[in-house]
């Protein structure tokens, strides 16, 4: 009978080493197969209920996002900072999905990342729970809350604003408005915002496309620089500028006789800069040099998204009716106030891009370091004579101009201003500079939608104009590191101001069209969107189709110009014609 | 047999001391009065203590493993019912189910020291487990598409937890009469040999009538139990493999039948074969606990931290699921091996024991134990058809945790009389002393 009992017991250890083997399987072997499975829905339930990592502006006290316990045990994001930040920071709802730093920073902000403390390395193996890191941004949180007050507060009351720190590519703020609150995205999701004007869910700074106007004429002049053009140069200028078909026009019909290559940059003469994009530069040098500021460049390791700013036709297509216009940011050429703060900042630190950043550091939980990025190059520009000599030409943008609301006491400012034409009705205003123009520490974009407004004389409003000054001032202004002081003459210069991308008459109708269906963009994703749920589930999501449903509304008629990327298949609009040819 | 296990005792109580400290202290789990915490930890350790005294040669051991799966039971059930309205007070309710087994343990060790007595009822025994498993065909009601329950007073219970018992003590009082006539037989049927119907009628007949009474109340775990265990006894009482041969045969027919007769067994089956493609129906239970199972991993997720509590019946039949979940791989194959202890000081004591009685006794529930542990475990890792039986002293369930305790009686009396008589061939002086 014992023999019999001993198998027996041999045939119930087996069955117990089948189970255990059955245990590896599922827990080891076909673990990540469960855990995407559509099916399997705890991987959601887990983001909710982990408190998500807090979110500091650039001083490190402001917080611009938290967790905080709701019912159950889930958590729900605050966000105390509201509309100011909303476009940077984003939002975070296990319903309407997220945006912003929230999803761009995801990995951090949830902890799913790999453990990188030995803490997190013990909580995963313990059990403990896994509290997101938190993430501290670059954003100077007071010069971000004016950059805000003053769009709220100009002429059309939309518009964005980009700062840069130029030597180390750190974002000192990205402001646009109107803006919407984060917090009534959380509890209530988007109806309510999709239904007020002006499309606030539209991060006009890195997403919004508007032509540049003669903002673009810095990037033009750096290249004239390279191709040889002196600022000594120079040009005789009798108001107009003939191509095959078409002529350029001067702002309000001017003409300005025997001016240096530097004046036509004062008073931005768009005859002088057809003349020498057409004659001394050519299109392929023209569209490189765009390119090298980084045009076409979708920023990709910023964790926010930037649409890519656009030329237009390939270069070899342009005929010198394109290349004429293009030379002063019309035609179609399309930009935001991202990239064009970026091409400030170029200038600023001697010709050399630095990557911008919008995340200083990442902390665990307890404070430990795990990232604190470090500045580096993005690309070399140009030379940093090129550079110096730009720098100079910009200054006298500024104090020959007589661009009094840029100027600062006591310290020298480089700038250009752009009125850009648009066929949705009043220019956009721009302006882009750099400050102390010898020493830069700040380089910042305006623009004002549709904010050019012309008034009786014909001359045009400049808001950018007077919010980048004030945004300056309120920066270089603080007590902590004083810009070195440098008392600059201040001549008289010519009274100018700025003038605008002029008329032209449009090329090719079918050039036209292909233009229209190359601009179709396609709907944008952030890079890392989901990347929680990517693992929850290979199908979409109920978040995905969540975020991607919330997009900001399609309504045609509230499209602000420039704005391609938010909808399938529809034209952008290029300048047809504007007004004072 | 004699084997002392304080310090396993003191393991197994510290581990369940451990586990309510977590959830009480890192998960805020609102504390249950620590009085019930004493209550079963004295509860264990004055019965640990009683059995040390009346029966001095047992296998203690296996009071350590009760103890040990009963703690972990607790914990987990106070884990997954804390929080969940309307069952906050589970896990009270379960300690009190433990006084209760308790209290049956030492009843059934006082009244039946000589448990040799038992057999003298085997007849009797039978019967009443028959009437047992009928009675809730005619008094019982249903829950979850199983009549399984009988209401006595407030309180209900599963006849068949107990009955399961009575057939085992009645199966070896039987065959330990009747082993060597069953196993000389000379007649053969279609090349097999089978016994004399004279002395396996009785066998069959209590057999099949308990299975089909089982049938009838769409019991299915509880029919493989009472289908595999005689047949695993009558193999080691005659030691011919050709019973194991036919019953496999009867079982596969009988599967098949049966799946074709109803139609909740070919919802189990093809919820087994299939689980994925009805996720949201037949398949969502199954798919629960793989879920949860899978998110444990190696180490777990820890205490507190799974989402175990979405499976459904997750504190009776799925509760492994609950711990292997939170407890993980690690966690889980401890528990098996818990589970592997105790049946390996079951099938020692039978070994030990001095007659075939006893023998078949020891085995017979050791193999119940046994089986119930690998059909649940291997039901929810989809290893088997899903069939809705309790893990031994883990599960919530009266009937189940007193039944067990029960069961571990008559263990701890069949290792006290073999442990006796290991001690009177070595030094009898000393056993008439303790005797006198």
């Amino acid at each position: 009978m014992n023999t019999q009992l001993r198998r027996t017991f041999y045939l119930f250890s087996f069955g117990f080493v089948v189970l255990v083997g059955v245990m590896a399987y599922w827990q080891v072997y076909a673990r990540e197969d469960l855990t995407n499975h559509p099916s399997n829905g705890l991987q959601s339930r887990r983001s909710q209920e982990t408190p998500r990592g807090i979110i500091f502006a650039g001083d490190g006290e402001t917080v611009l996002a938290r967790s905080q316990r709701a019912e159950g045990n889930e958590y729900e994001r605050i966000y105390p900072e509201g509309e100011v930040f909303a476009n940077v920071v984003g939002y975070w709802s296990s319903r309407f999905g997220g945006s912003g730093i929230e999803i761009g920073q995801n990995n951090n902000l949830s902890g799913t990342g790999e453990p990188e403390t030995l803490d997190e390395l013990l909580n995963q193996f313990s059990g403990g729970p896994e509290t997101g890191n938190n993430v501290t941004l670059t954003i100077d949180p007071e010069l971000q809350r004016a950059a805000y007050d003053e769009l709220a507060g100009s002429n059309t009351g939309r518009g964005a604003v980009a700062a840069f720190d130029p030597r180390t590519g750190e974002t000192l703020a990205l402001a646009t408005y109107p803006s919407y609150d984060p917090n009534v995205v959380v509890e209530e999701g988007f109806e309510q915002i999709s239904e007020q004007p002006d499309q606030p869910l539209l991060d006009r700074a890195t997403q919004g496309l508007y032509p540049p106007g003669s903002t673009f004429k810095v990037i033009t002049a750096a290249a004239a620089l390279e191709a040889g053009v002196r600022p000594t140069d120079q040009f005789d200028d009798d108001g107009t500028y003939e191509t095959p078909g078409y002529t350029v026009y001067n702002y309000r019909g001017k003409d300005y006789g025997e001016v240096t290559f530097a004046e036509a940059l004062v008073f931005s003469i768009n005859t002088v800069f057809s003349e020498i994009a057409v004659d001394r530069i050519g299109p392929e040098r023209l569209a490189a040099m765009a390119r090298e500021f980084g045009f076409g460049e979708d920023y990709e390791d910023y964790p926010l998204y930037v649409e890519p700013s656009d030329l237009g036709l390939p270069p070899e297509e342009w005929a010198v009716g394109n290349t004429a216009p293009i030379s002063f940011g019309q035609d179609r050429v399309l930009s935001n106030v991202f990239e064009m703060g970026l091409v400030a900042s170029a200038v600023a630190n001697d010709g050399d891009m630095m990557q911008p950043r919008l995340v200083r550091e990442v902390r665990s939980s307890d404070g430990v370091i795990l990232d604190r990025p470090t500045p580096r190059p993005l690309n070399e520009v140009l030379p940093g004579a090129t550079a110096a000599t730009l720098t100079d030409m910009m200054q006298g943008v500024v104090e020959d101009g007589e661009l009094l609301a840029a100027q600062i006491e006591g310290t020298p400012v480089a700038g250009k201003t752009g009125t850009a034409e648009n066929p949705q009705g009043e220019p956009h205003s721009w302006f882009i500079s750099f400050a102390p123009a010898d020493d830069p520490e700040i380089a910042i974009a305006v623009m004002v939608e549709n904010g050019g407004i012309i008034g009786e004389d014909g001359a045009a409003e400049t808001p950018a104009l007077t919010i980048a000054g004030n945004l300056m001032r309120t920066y270089l202004d603080r007590p902590a590191p004083a810009p070195p002081a440098r008392q600059d003459a201040n001549p008289p210069g010519i009274p100018g101001g700025d003038v605008g991308g002029q008329s032209v008459q449009p090329g090719g109708q079918q050039q036209q069209q292909q233009q229209q269906q190359q601009q179709q963009q396609q709907q944008q994703t952030p890079p890392d969107a989901f990347a929680p749920f990517r693992n929850q589930s290979p199908q979409q999501t109920p978040q995905q189709q969540q975020q991607q449903q919330f997009q900001p509304p399609a309504s045609q008629q509230q499209q602000p110009f420039g704005v391609p990327q938010q909808q399938q298949g529809v034209p952008q609009q290029q300048l047809e014609e504007g007004p004072g040819g | 047999m004699t084997q002392r296990a304080t310090i396993p005792m003191a393991i197994a109580l510290l581990v369940t001391t451990l586990g309510f400290a977590t959830l009480i202290f890192v998960q805020e789990a609102k504390s249950p009065p620590l009085i019930y915490g004493a209550y079963y930890a004295g509860t264990m350790v004055a019965l640990y203590l009683g059995v040390r005294l009346w029966l001095p040669h047992s296998d203690a051991l296996l009071l350590a493993v009760v103890t040990l799966l009963t703690g972990v039971g607790l914990v987990m059930i106070y884990r997954l019912t804390y929080d969940v309205p309307g069952v906050e007070n589970l896990a009270t309710t379960q300690a009190g189910w433990i006084l209760v087994g308790s209290a049956a343990l030492v009843l059934t060790v006082l009244l039946f020291k000589d448990y040799h007595r038992l057999f003298n009822y085997k007849y009797l025994l039978a019967a009443v487990a028959v009437g047992l498993i009928a009675s809730t065909i005619f008094f019982g009601y249903e829950v979850n598409g199983a009549q399984l329950w009988l209401r006595v007073g407030p309180v209900n219970f599963q006849p068949s937890e107990f009955a399961r018992i009575a057939l085992i003590i009645f199966f070896a009082g039987y065959l330990a009469d009747t082993r060597d006539l069953l196993a000389a037989t000379s007649r053969t049927i279609l090349g097999v040999q089978v016994p004399a119907l004279k002395y396996f009628g009785p066998v069959a007949l209590v057999w099949a009538a308990s299975l089909g009474l089982l049938v009838f109340e769409k019991d299915l775990g509880s029919s493989l139990l009472f289908f595999a265990v005689p047949l695993l006894m009558l193999y080691v009482a005659t030691g011919r493999i050709a019973y194991v041969i036919l019953g496999t045969v009867l079982f596969s027919v009988g599967s098949l039948a049966t799946y074709f007769l109803f139609d909740h067994v070919q919802v189990r089956v093809s919820a087994w074969l299939d689980p994925w493609s009805q996720p949201d129906t037949g398949g969502f239970q199954i798919l629960q606990s793989l879920f949860s199972i899978a998110d444990g991993g190696i180490t777990g997720t820890g205490l507190g931290e799974g989402f175990s509590q979405a499976i459904p019946e997750v504190e009776t039949d799925f509760i492994f699921s609950a711990i292997a979940s939170e407890l993980g791989l690690l966690g889980s194959t401890a528990l098996l091996l818990a589970f592997l202890v105790f049946v390996y000081r079951g099938i020692k004591i039978s070994l030990l024991a001095a007659d075939d009685a006893s023998k078949l006794l020891a085995f017979g529930l050791t193999s119940m134990f046994a089986l119930q542990t690998l059909i649940i475990v291997g039901g929810v890792t989809k290893a088997i058809p899903l069939t809705g039986i309790t893990l031994p002293f883990v599960s919530y369930g009266g009937s189940s945790v007193v039944g067990n305790f029960v069961l571990t009686a008559l263990l701890l009396l069949v290792s006290e009389s073999a442990g006796r008589r290991a001690a009177e061939e070595e030094d009898p002086e000393v056993v008439e002393g303790e005797a006198a």
